[in-house]
């Protein structure tokens, strides 16, 4: 498994250094289209208008919906790709499977997704003013999220594999994602925030904004209950995953368009 | 022994409520250093063969077993078998060469360190050493082929599967892909190659298999299934005009004089009374009556249709 961590990093990094721009492009877009939405917010509300620690919770929100965005979609746009392009075959052909090759692809991806969410964060700050709390214990609940996640790849990739064009649900996807990430189910209370909490990602998703939006404490109890939704999605989503290359093999739909 | 033995292959596709059965009980075996060329055409269930070998398609039915494992149960049963598919790039086209070799040796399981090595010892060998850190979409047609059949090969796989390896080249491309495929068979490799460039096929193929809705109609050794399908008549072509008394006695042998050639349709020793009967005039060629394989093939398909 390491060795296929090792070379899929090679790859991303190799990809990454041959089309700089395709980086560069993303991070300015995402950030324009958050600095926009920021205009248009304090417009509406005056030039006095103060948002306090609600933008900060916004800003790590938004941060947090683009990670989840690219750790997400980087497997089932890139199954799509391939089916198109006709590489994905010879990624089924390893006898590691299908399912390891691409969980190493996350895990070496990961490291690219995080230098362009940083610059994202980075530049926001910078535009908006917002001064936000780190501390290493965000990587904690980050983690979590990230778990969730990438069952929620999987089970997208796993739709990819057996549909083939699923773009407009990818897009459509987009925005379940963003209520997911973005509602502050932490502040909900009796059966809405033990629904809201019993979705992916959701628990990692509090803790951060408590953590940075909010300066508190590192909850332990809170950051396990997130550790074991990211863990129970993840497991969820390979699980499907695996099914759906079975199916696929059964119905003879690998391979191009 | 045979390095892919398949027996009795079954495969059926539903699809919004309609059956296709692709194969129908195909049986194959290949032996090391042997290339078998599976023909068929177009829907006969080729692809579909090629697949369930590659493990990629499951079958309903029947049994792959590659270097004597299964690549349905056991996963690194594929660590022996290497694919170069047709329709696909199978390559990166963002990477280069070099990186593909290297991506994919590990892929398949080796070290990257041997992976890379092996990478270098087959850009040499198929002439991409030149090109080694070239964008891999910057290569011609040609020579992303040779990439892809290089990269199939890159963790020593028993058998390769070569599906329409020279579909697209330009002659110099195609003949080269030609002459790796010898060279590959002459070293030990097993290969199954599917193509319906039927003149190819007879280049390289010790034995053909032809498949018709998911049969296999015909299997044999390519020599012997094209003798099967040739005629025992020999046509000899002269120079000059064969005179009446010329044409009497080459009757009497059994031989028809045609214009400017003669057709002898008897036993084989009979020839060289023909040939003497045809002294002093020059003669051109003679020419045993051989089929090919186009013949073979389109005969084999035409009276199956008629059955």
């Amino acid at each position: 498994m390491l060795r296929l961590i090792g070379i899929e990093f090679k790859r991303s990094l190799l990809m990454l250094r041959r089309y700089p721009m395709e980086m560069v492009g993303q991070l300015i877009v995402i950030t324009m289209i958050f600095y926009g939405l920021f205009l248009g917010a304090r417009y509406i509300a005056g030039p006095t208008a103060q948002f306090g620690e609600r933008l900060d919770a916004l800003v790590v929100g938004y941060v947090l919906w683009t990670f989840a965005l690219f750790a997400i979609g980087d497997l089932s746009w890139g199954l799509m790709d391939e089916a198109r392009t006709g590489t994905l075959e010879q990624v089924f052909l390893s006898p590691y499977g299908p399912s390891r090759v691409y969980l190493a692809r996350n895990v070496a991806g990961l490291l690219v997704t995080l230098a362009l969410n940083l610059g994202i964060l980075l530049l926001i700050q910078l535009l908006t003013g917002v001064r936000l709390d780190f501390s290493p214990a965000v990587l904690a609940p980050l983690g979590a999220v990230l778990l969730g996640a990438y069952g929620l790849g999987f089970m997208l990739g796993a739709l990819a594999l057996l549909f083939k064009r699923i773009q407009a649900f990818l897009n459509l996807f987009q925005f379940v994602l963003m209520f997911l990430i973005m509602t502050p189910f932490e502040q909900f209370s009796g059966t809405a925030r033990l629904a809201g909490e019993l979705l992916p990602m959701t628990i990692g998703a509090g803790q951060l904004r408590t953590l940075m939006a909010r300066g508190e404490a590192f909850d332990p109890v809170v950051f396990g209950l997130a550790l074991a939704s990211g863990l129970a999605y993840l497991i969820a989503g390979l699980w499907v995953f695996g099914s759906a290359v079975r199916a696929a093999k059964e119905r003879g739909l690998l391979g191009g368009y | 022994m045979s390095v892919l033995v398949c027996e009795n292959l079954q495969k059926t596709f539903h699809s919004h409520g309609r059956s296709t059965r692709a194969v129908q009980g195909v049986s194959l075996r290949v032996g090391p250093g042997e290339v078998l060329a599976f023909l068929g055409p177009n829907g006969a269930g080729k692809t579909t063969t090629i697949k369930m070998i590659a493990g990629l398609v499951r079958p309903d039915a029947g049994t792959v077993r590659v270097a004597g494992r299964d690549p349905h149960r056991d996963p690194w049963a594929l660590r022996q078998l290497g694919a170069v598919l047709e329709g696909n790039r199978n390559v990166y086209w963002r990477l280069t060469p070099l990186e593909n070799l290297e991506y994919f040796g590990v892929l398949r399981g080796l070290s990257a360190a041997t992976a890379r090595r092996r990478g270098r010892l087959l850009l040499e060998r198929f002439n991409l050493t030149d090109k080694q850190n070239a964008l891999t979409q910057q290569l011609s047609r040609g020579m992303q082929q040779k990439l892809a059949i290089a990269v199939s090969l890159v963790h020593e796989p028993s058998l390769l599967l070569l599906d329409e390896p020279t579909l697209g080249l330009d002659v110099e491309a195609a003949e080269t892909v030609k002459r790796m495929v010898r060279e590959l068979a002459a070293g030990g490799q097993a290969i199954v190659l599917t193509t319906h460039q039927l003149d190819v096929a007879q280049q390289l193929s010790h034995r053909v298999a032809i498949i018709r809705e998911g049969r296999i109609i015909a299997e044999d050794r390519t020599d012997a299934l094209l003798a099967r399908f040739s005629g025992e008549q020999y046509e000899i072509e002269v120079v000059g005009e064969i005179d009446a008394a010329r044409r009497e006695r080459l009757r009497a042998l059994g031989a028809e004089p045609l214009n400017g050639r003669v057709v002898y349709l008897g036993v084989p020793e009979g020839l060289w009374d023909v040939l003497d009967a045809l002294r002093p005039l020059t003669i051109l060629r003679v020419e045993k009556d051989r089929a090919d394989l186009t013949e073979v093939f389109l005969k084999l398909i035409r009276e199956e249709e008629r059955a």
